[in-house]
């Protein structure tokens, strides 16, 4: 295969490697890497198949970027009425088999010389040095401006929050779930105080971390009304956060 | 036309702006004046720094200056950066070449998608997006197309955004939200991209195009919606390719490559049809009026390609309706009847039945003032546009077709001024309004700006009074533009992002209803039908993947329980109600507490405490979650189903 085939040759690796990488579960910086080449080369190869050199430069930019973005729209509806699951081997398997059943189209007709070989815009090249490096600042100086942003949503201040609840467990419904999630933003202590028919059943004291949950689950026994009082420490006169349930078991079915 | 080098060259039929050297007998007082001091590159840079003062207007925001002007002034100092210069080069007599001009419109375009991007840079928050980031991330948890989305209904069954997105997140590992903003930044920038060979092609001039798409810019929804991770941002690159392939189809030399542009058409075609409903049908609508423009200037060609391709599109949008979305009538017939209340309220004089703006709506005195001088201008150009077709381009298909579409900007003026709730409607047309429009208001500033330095009284001295003319040309250019981004999206009142507002857009997106919303997904299953407010109605309905309801003003506006309120809450099923105490002790930011609000625009005071509070005392009530300012009633064995 010779420099004209160039681009089929590397369009080529990028899929076998990019179905190899998924096979093995390769790490995200590879997948990412390989992901990305995957999902571009589909529409680079359609566009030269279908428009090769018959077009402008820019409108076979336009057309393979289209293209690219067309091919997970138009396959993904076969793949869904075929029965494939839309999960990453579905994904791969079809951008993969679009480049390679593409490679190989693209391959037979340059050789048979219908098609134009790779070339690659020379006016690139042609960019001076210092009017690159200009662009390049630009690239950095928006980067920062992005990195600026998300700092700015890391470092804003809010408000910090404990959540309190007590709720039937998913699917177990004579069983509930009392939890605390300690989101003040700093480790935080507090008592937690259950009352059944208003007498107190249980008592926890908790240290939870910041982002830490606890839980407990708590069987129904019968029909009572179930209270849940935190407090946060050291107050132990105002309830902080406070739940309540009227728990009923249910008949045996 | 380019020539080598990216030199653009004269065509046929003389067009405006094709040539710098002008044209009449005044040649010399329009030809260019050699290359710009400002160099492409430098511009860039410039714009680099407007984004990054942007950045930093909004983290002054989220680190509580919101409100001060300060901060709304460097807002306004960085778009002052980014746009300035590439209006003063693409409205510049200096020379310009076909490939300054293309990086000038993917700087501005670029800077502007970033601009948004540094709004939310850490995840979605304008609500359309996280529509959408629920249907994406239902595909990649159940690997199904068409599952239920409570907050858009319609959103799975328009799935070409969805799947493109966990395609892409699928095969790389990045999250949706990386992924959404890849793909919405890349079909933002393909659209524009399209647009601006579209114009050239069209014209004949990378001048025009390039002043076309500027225009363009100044469209309320293209630093927002147009570029934001929703379907109509992907739908739109596909309209344009299919014009694209249209174009090439009825070329003369396409004659060996015309089953190549066909496919790609077709292909363009079906990926509209499948990605957006309201942009499938604009596509149809917009090869018709092709085909229109094509049969008035007799290019049989052209009419029958634009034909066929409308056919195409139009039996795949019905196809697509009977076969896999028929929930899509259902869905725009609101929307319809609304326009079509819209023409008939402006048939019959207007004003009839609508009620008057409000202040509240229309935003401050000096945004209304600035819309207002938008319209004049636009308003203008237009007819000199319309002119300029009719002396140089009214036997070129594409523009009298073009020229048929700016009659569009009338109507949606009218429709913003005579029809209640215009603005909204207008403004969601503007996407494609505006690509008419913008064109045929661009020949007009070309033939302004170059007419102009003819005149005696500017040939007098033309070194100090030329560049006058230019800079009129900018700042009425800038005017449109400042029109479009005060007057657009995100509204005035949440421009920079900052602390918690009530009843707010994407700043009433914050951790408490992220984590509340998440609680009730992971507790209690998806598809409740949950009441709660209109900031947390968006986070509840894809966080926490519910089904949050409407109308459900009544049940928070009442001191006590009635019995009225509990056969309202049987009558929409309502299972859990969701009460943000902050109701009672802030105005709703948007006029409305809830999704519907009969009340909306008239509250003086925040909602009384008692009125959220006496949940608690409702006989047989659950109240199964607090987080402090979120509580979660659980109303299904309470006295609201008379249990």
């Amino acid at each position: 295969m010779g420099r004209n085939q160039a681009d089929v040759t590397v369009t080529a690796v990028v899929a076998v490697l990019a179905i190899g990488a998924a096979v093995a579960g390769a790490p995200t910086a590879v997948m990412t890497v390989l992901g990305l080449a995957l999902f571009a080369a589909p529409g680079y190869l359609l566009s030269q198949l279908l428009i090769g050199s018959r077009a402008s430069g820019l409108e076979r930019v336009c057309v393979a970027v289209g293209l690219a973005l067309a091919v997970p729209i138009l396959g993904g509806l076969l793949l869904y009425a075929a029965g494939v699951p839309l999960h990453r081997a579905g994904w791969v398997g079809l951008l993969a088999g679009v480049t390679l059943a593409a490679d190989g189209a693209l391959f037979a007709r340059r050789r048979a010389g219908r098609a134009a070989p790779v070339s690659w815009p020379r006016q690139w090249w042609r960019i001076p040095p210092g009017r690159l490096a200009i662009f390049a600042a630009a690239v950095l100086i928006a980067a920062a401006a992005v990195t600026l942003a998300r700092i700015g949503v890391s470092d804003q201040p809010q408000p910090g929050f404990t959540q309190l609840s007590l709720s039937p467990a998913p699917q177990k419904p004579d069983t509930l779930i009392l939890a605390v999630s300690n989101n003040q933003g700093t480790r935080t202590s507090y008592r937690l105080v259950l009352l059944r028919n208003s007498q107190v059943s249980e008592t926890w004291n908790l240290t939870l971390a910041k982002g830490q949950t606890w839980q407990q689950s708590l069987p129904v026994t019968g029909t009572y009304t179930l209270t849940a009082d935190l407090y946060r420490l050291p107050d132990l006169t105002h309830p902080y956060r406070y739940v309540f349930t009227h728990a009923s078991r249910s008949a045996p079915s | 036309m380019l020539g080598k080098g990216g030199r653009h060259v004269t065509v046929a039929d003389s067009p405006i702006g094709g040539t710098q050297a002008g044209y009449g007998p005044h040649r010399a007082a329009t030809r260019p004046v050699g290359r710009s001091r400002l160099p492409v590159s430098v511009v860039a840079v410039v714009a680099a720094f407007g984004v990054l003062a942007v950045a930093a207007a909004y983290t002054a925001g989220r680190l509580g200056y919101a409100a001060t002007s300060w901060a709304d002034q460097l807002y306004w100092f960085g778009q002052l950066l980014i746009l300035a210069p590439v209006a003063a080069r693409l409205l510049s007599r200096r020379t310009i070449t076909a490939s300054e001009t293309l990086t000038l419109i993917v700087i501005v375009t670029v800077a502007e998608y970033l601009v948004k991007v540094c709004y939310s840079p850490a995840a979605f928050t304008y609500v359309d997006e996280l529509m959408h980031w629920r249907s994406a991330t239902d595909i990649m948890q159940t690997g199904k197309l068409f599952t239920v989305n409570n907050l858009l209904p319609i959103s799975p069954y328009y799935p070409g955004l969805e799947e493109v997105t966990s395609a892409l997140a699928s095969v790389t590992g990045l999250s949706i939200f990386t992924c959404g903003l890849i793909v919405a930044g890349t079909a933002h920038l393909l659209f524009v991209t399209v647009l601006f060979v579209l114009f050239r092609h069209v014209s004949g001039s990378h001048r025009v195009a390039g002043v076309a798409v500027l225009l363009y810019v100044s469209e309320s929804l293209f630093q927002s919606f147009d570029s934001m991770f929703v379907y109509q941002t992907l739908a739109v690159p596909f309209l344009g390719l299919t014009l694209l392939a249209v174009y090439r189809l009825a070329q003369p030399q396409a004659a060996g490559s015309r089953a190549a542009w066909f496919t790609v058409g077709a292909v363009s075609a079906l990926a509209t049809v499948v990605t957006h409903h309201v942009t499938s049908y604009v596509l149809v609508a917009t090869l018709e009026v092709i085909t229109l423009g094509a049969l008035l200037t007799r290019d049989r060609t052209l009419a029958a390609w634009a034909s066929i391709l409308a056919l195409v599109s139009a039996a795949a949008c019905g196809a697509w309706i009977v076969f896999a979305a028929p929930s899509t009538v259902g869905y725009l017939s609101p929307f319809v009847d609304s326009a079509v209340q819209a023409f008939r309220s402006i048939l019959s004089g207007g004003h009839s039945g609508v009620p008057p703006p409000t202040s509240a709506a229309n935003g401050p005195l000096q945004n209304q003032a600035l819309e207002a001088a938008a319209v004049l201008i636009m308003s203008v150009l237009v007819p000199i546009g319309w002119w300029q077709v009719w002396r140089r381009y009214r036997r070129q298909a594409w523009a009298v077709a073009l020229a048929i579409g700016a009659l569009s900007w009338y109507i949606v003026v009218a429709v913003r001024l005579f029809v209640a709730d215009g603005s909204e409607l207008a403004g969601r047309a503007s996407t494609f309004v505006f690509v008419p429009a913008g064109f045929v208001a661009a020949l007009a500033v070309i033939r302004l700006t170059d007419n102009s330095l003819r005149w005696p009284i500017i040939r007098a001295d033309m070194r100090i009074r030329a560049p006058a003319v230019v800079a009129v040309a900018v700042a009425a250019a800038l005017v449109l533009i400042f029109n479009g981004l005060v007057n657009g999206w995100p509204p005035y009142w949440e421009r920079l992002p900052g602390t918690y507002q009530v009843a707010g857009f994407e700043r009433s997106v914050g951790p408490e209803q992220i984590a509340s919303a998440d609680w009730a997904l992971a507790m209690l299953g998806p598809g409740n039908r949950f009441a709660t407010d209109f900031g947390d109605f968006p986070v509840l309905g894809s966080y926490g993947d519910q089904n949050p309801v409407l109308a459900d003003a009544f049940l928070y506006t009442s001191p006590t329980f009635t019995q009225s309120a509990a056969q309202q809450v049987q009558a929409l099923n309502i299972q859990y109600a969701l009460v943000d105490q902050r109701l009672s002790e802030q105005l709703p930011a948007s006029g409305s507490y809830f999704p519907i609000d009969p009340n909306a625009g008239t509250y003086t005071h925040p909602l009384p405490s008692a009125d959220l509070a006496k949940f608690n005392a409702v006989p047989g009530i659950d109240r199964i979650y607090d987080s402090g300012n979120i509580v979660v009633y659980d109303l299904m064995g309470s006295a609201y189903y008379g249990s």
